[in-house]
């Protein structure tokens, strides 16, 4: 319609410049105008058919408009604009070869529908005016000469590096426009923004053609399974599973998670509500040290179209290291004795002690030697640093000297460990924490006085967060939880502290008749690390005041533990983005390095052994960053699908700093079963940043013509006339029907 | 005459079996020794650690309280004196009278039992006793000595633990080097053997450190056999009641306090 009224389309009026071609000067039109207006003024006056009212300014009105449109069209308006020269520009055009393309719509493949679109004319009207260099892509693109090797095979999409390929194909070449065939499916989730940094420079537009259905239905996806990279032995563990449905809303199914075939973990899902992702959580226990790929499925419903997507897997690095934690303790108390019996059964956990026992003597358990902890608690950075973890007990603030207080906030911001303070008499808010460096740290406020520790019994209730958080997890179910913990025994004593601080979640709230609710177990992320507060010193009697038999006092213990030490790195810390590469290639590997007192280390050479499918063993070096001190990255084509190991390795003078691994899986065939629907919001996107247009099959064949205005390439301007548009003929005559009309209404024709 | 003589006699003889029937309840005692051991003014202050007494059927009477008063409450606040001033616990001045009756014991994770060589466990106290130690409770017995209470305190104990053997507690035990070094120790007699030429009661002649260990490795029950322990952080402020013999039963009992508190 636009087109019809305007004749030219609207991207050429977007990117044309307006211009008048008639050689006389602009103040002329105008003063023709103020003329035509003044003599129209002055025929209305003296016309025998007088006017009242406001009908003569109406009419004059029109009348003046109708002067000016008709002086207006003979100043000669046009758009100039700039066109590729026929012949002298290069137009890529690239099909979608990717499995995807492969999917039935109708009775037809989306590949077929665009080769038909492709061979019914448009290649040829293409060819007419341009040269054409025609591509096929997956994961990258390649030339090809004609339709006849597409075959929608290819196992990935990536139309990011696909159009980057192209454009170092035709560095040299005055490329015009590119041209896509595709479903969008894109594996990746999006285009990169270099690439489109790229095109812009280029000024080449980019006409995506979307093929496919929008919405795929019925149909469900694991949409994504988020796990811990790594983890402690025994451990337990939450995975994040979203999944996407259409047309399936009421239905039911089961997620369930399985480790080398065996089932390790399983929950219904029900779909509930119509096309908005669905999150489920799946505990499961990560069992003995080693590499688990996990497969996560959702079991296929009745009329399911794609049942491919149902599947996905992820690796777990179950590490067999045993962290230390450090627990200073100012006075022999039952909470030691119990959460020491708590974390001396995990045989993931070492567990060392300091107790004072008297106001000159400490007592040591779990030392590795007798010189461990012998003057007490550690003043020196690479002491301290040793531990993953640090508990500190009923001590005040005052017996640690201001530099082991700024060693203890570094150890949680700077080493990333965990730290957790734990209630009584003497710490905290009566311990003199408000007023030292370690109030800063704390995930909640302390108040600066005395008498806040109670020695009377407490109750406590789950937070939300405390009922999604895996330390205060006793049951899988969460209803049976919540109902596991109103059952708990009441605490032997609790201390008051002020509230939570921004950031910081509340796991657990203290509730005592006749007090308000205050924080009883808060954690935070701080720094590289977390800190914890768990405000009393009487969770024992979970453990006296239960079955011997019952296990929810060890249960929690070990679960606050594990996770204050879960996530504490080593010197080296090695890692990358994805630990399943489905039919990706590049292995982006990123290793952080740090010196004994976890300072940044910028001049250690890093290199990471890399151990494949087939007796594939390579050593890849990796470079600093420029932009963190003591990272360094790589990237590195994984090309054989099968599990890989990477050992990332720090030295500095010949002298190992440490060392990491990392292991992953390239998988191959998977990724186009994901996403299959046409992602038409990526497409129009693309053609938006890049200047062109989307288009449907069915609009394609006008895009051979209107691909001609373009930036790119080897272009002239040419000006289009714009008298003669429809629109104008229209207007005019509008203007004319409009006076007649009023005339007739007001009988003074 | 006579019949008023035999009245009183019965009224007599009932008085003190109903006085010690109560006694033996913890309503009140008889004859106790609370005036050599007044009540401290901070006995209502709520701490960590509070000296915890069994108190248990023994079927016969001391006196006229069951065995399980013996030395009470003397011995106990004049030790809870010692523990205070010799380490950070925070430890309430008087003792608390539990059994094994009821719950509340298993809010006093330490427990001390005097003469257990008189104890006549139910049972379903033998029941609530293993309950309270494979719990994580802790239990000093002291103050019985020959071969028959040793066959006595068995005959409860095995009920308690058919199959848990008693064991001598190895002098490398982490117990008795808790807090201080106890490698030479010595038979810690009683008032009874005043004046102390002999150290021994019946035929208890050696005395003996022994114990129930739990699965891991941990002692729950320190039992101190041939020994009187009791007697001697009751009489530690007697000129006459050998230092070293106190001593010897402060550190001990501190250590094993301080070693249930950690193990």
């Amino acid at each position: 319609m636009f087109e019809f009224l305007f004749k030219y389309p609207a991207s050429v009026f977007s990117r044309g410049q307006f211009v008048l071609l008639g050689g006389w000067p602009v103040w002329l039109l105008g003063l023709g105008v103020v003329a035509a207006g003044v003599a129209l003024a002055w025929l209305l006056r003296r016309s025998p058919k007088r006017l009242t009212g406001r009908r003569p300014a109406v009419i004059w009105l029109l009348q003046t408009l109708m002067a000016a449109m008709l002086l207006f069209l003979l100043w000669h308006p046009a758009l100039s604009v700039a066109t590729l020269r026929p012949q002298q520009n290069v137009v890529a055009v690239l099909i979608d070869d990717s499995g995807s393309m492969a999917m039935q719509e109708g009775n037809t493949t989306r590949l077929d529908q665009a080769r038909g679109v492709l061979q019914s004319g448009m290649l040829d009207r293409l060819r007419e005016r341009f040269q054409v260099r025609l591509y096929r892509f997956g994961a990258a693109a390649e030339r090809i000469d004609d339709l006849l090797g597409v075959a929608g095979a290819q196992p990935a999409t990536r139309i990011g590096e696909a159009l980057q390929g192209v454009l170092a194909d035709t560095a040299t070449l005055p490329l015009g426009a590119m041209i896509v065939l595709t479903d969008g499916a894109d594996n990746t989730g999006g285009i990169d923004r270099e690439t489109i940094q790229q095109l812009r420079q280029r000024r080449v537009p980019v006409h995506p053609v979307g093929f496919g259905r929008e919405v795929i239905s019925p149909d469900a996806e694991i949409v994504d399974a988020v796990i811990p990279v790594r983890t402690l032995a025994e451990s337990r563990l939450t995975a994040q599973v979203t999944i996407r449905q259409h047309g399936l809303t009421g239905g039911k199914s089961q997620l369930t998670v399985r480790d080398a075939g065996r089932v390790v973990a399983s929950v219904p899902v029900v779909f509930r509500q119509q096309d908005a992702p669905l999150a489920q959580t799946v505990t499961l226990t990560a069992g003995s040290a080693g590499v688990r790929t996990l497969q996560f499925t959702l079991e296929p419903l009745p009329g399911e179209v794609n049942a491919k997507n149902n599947a996905v897997a992820r690796v777990l690095q179950v590490e067999a290291a045993k962290p230390r934690i450090l627990w200073f303790e100012g006075e022999p108390r039952w909470e030691f004795k119990f959460i020491r019996r708590a974390l001396g059964e995990d045989s993931s956990l070492q567990l060392t002690t300091i107790l004072r026992t008297t106001q000159n003597k400490f007592y040591r358990q779990g030392i590795a030697n007798a010189a461990e902890l012998e003057d007490g608690f550690p003043a020196r950075a690479e002491e301290l640093f040793g531990y993953a973890a640090l508990i500190i007990g009923n001590s005040e603030a005052s017996y640690f000297t201001r530099e082991q207080q700024t060693l203890i906030r570094e150890f949680a911001n700077r080493r990333g460990g965990g730290v957790l303070f734990l209630g009584g008499r003497a710490t905290l808010g009566d311990g003199g924490y408000a007023q030292s460096e370690l109030a800063e740290m704390l995930p909640v406020r302390v108040e600066d006085r005395k008498n806040t520790f109670h020695r009377d019994p407490a109750g406590f209730e789950l937070t939300p967060q405390g009922l999604d958080s895996l330390i205060c997890r006793l049951v899988d179910d969460p209803a049976a939880n919540a109902e596991r913990w109103r059952k708990m025994p009441l605490l032997a004593d609790y201390q008051e502290v002020g509230e939570v601080k921004p950031g910081a979640a509340p796991l657990l709230l203290l509730s005592v008749p006749g007090r308000r609710k205050s924080p009883l177990l808060v954690i935070q992320p701080y720094g590289r690390g977390r800190t914890a507060v768990f405000a009393t010193g009487g969770s024992w009697r979970w453990q006296m005041s239960q079955d011997a038999g019952d296990q929810t006092h060890e249960m929690f213990w070990r679960q606050l533990a594990r996770w204050l030490v879960s996530e504490t790195p080593g010197l080296v810390s090695a890692s990358m983005p994805k630990t399943v590469l489905s039919d990706e290639t590049r292995v982006p590997l990123r290793a952080e390095v740090r010196n004994k007192e976890y300072q940044p280390m910028a001049d250690a050479r890093v290199e990471a052994r890399i151990v494949g499918p087939e007796g594939l063993a390579e050593t890849v070096e990796l470079t600093p960053s420029p932009h963190e001190e003591g990272v360094y990255a790589a990237s590195w084509p994984a090309l054989k699908p099968g599990a890989y190991v990477a050992e990332v390795i720090a030295r500095r003078n010949e002298e190992e700093v440490g060392r990491d691994t990392v292991q992953f899986r390239r998988e191959e065939g998977v990724a186009e079963h994901f996403r299959l629907a046409q992602n038409r919001e990526l497409l129009e996107k693309l053609a938006e940043q890049t200047g062109g247009r989307y288009w449907t099959p069915a609009a394609a064949k006008k895009l051979p013509e209107q691909i001609s205005y373009s930036e790119a390439g080897i272009t002239a301007r040419e000006a289009r006339d714009l008298w003669d548009m429809p629109a104008v003929f229209l207007l005019l005559a509008g203007l004319r029907a409009t006076e007649w009309l009023l005339r007739r209404k007001w009988g003074v024709i | 005459m006579n019949a008023i003589r035999a009245g009183i006699a019965a009224s007599a003889a009932l008085l003190c079996i109903v006085g010690a029937a109560y006694a033996q309840r913890g309503g009140f005692r008889f004859f106790s020794d609370e005036d050599d051991a007044p009540m401290p003014a901070d006995a209502g202050e709520k701490t960590e650690f509070v000296f915890a007494r069994l108190r248990y059927p023994s079927g016969r009477f001391w006196g006229y309280a069951g065995y399980w008063t013996i030395d009470y409450p003397k011995a106990d606040r004049q030790f809870l004196q010692g523990l205070r001033r010799l380490t950070r616990i925070h430890a309430r001045s008087v003792e608390e009278v539990v059994s094994l009756d009821d719950d509340k014991i298993f809010d006093y994770p330490w427990v001390y039992v005097v003469e257990p060589g008189h104890w006549t466990l139910t049972d379903a106290q033998c029941k609530k006793l293993r309950e309270y130690l494979l719990r994580g409770g802790f239990l000093m017995a002291d103050d019985f000595h020959g071969s028959d209470e040793w066959e006595v305190f068995m005959a409860s104990l095995s009920r308690v633990f058919p199959d848990r053997p008693v064991v001598e507690i190895e002098r490398s035990d982490p117990i008795f080097h808790v807090l201080w070094d106890l490698d030479d120790m010595m038979q810690v007699p009683g008032i009874v053997n005043r004046p102390y030429f002999r150290t021994y009661e019946k035929d208890g002649v050696e005395p003996h450190w022994r114990g129930v260990y739990d699965d891991q490795g941990r002692v729950m029950m320190g039992i101190c056999f041939n020994q009187d322990n009791g007697d001697a952080w009751e009489w530690a402020d007697d000129p006459t009641y050998p230092e070293k013999y106190a001593s010897q039963a402060y550190r001990m009992a501190i250590n094993y306090i301080i070693y249930s508190m950690t193990h």
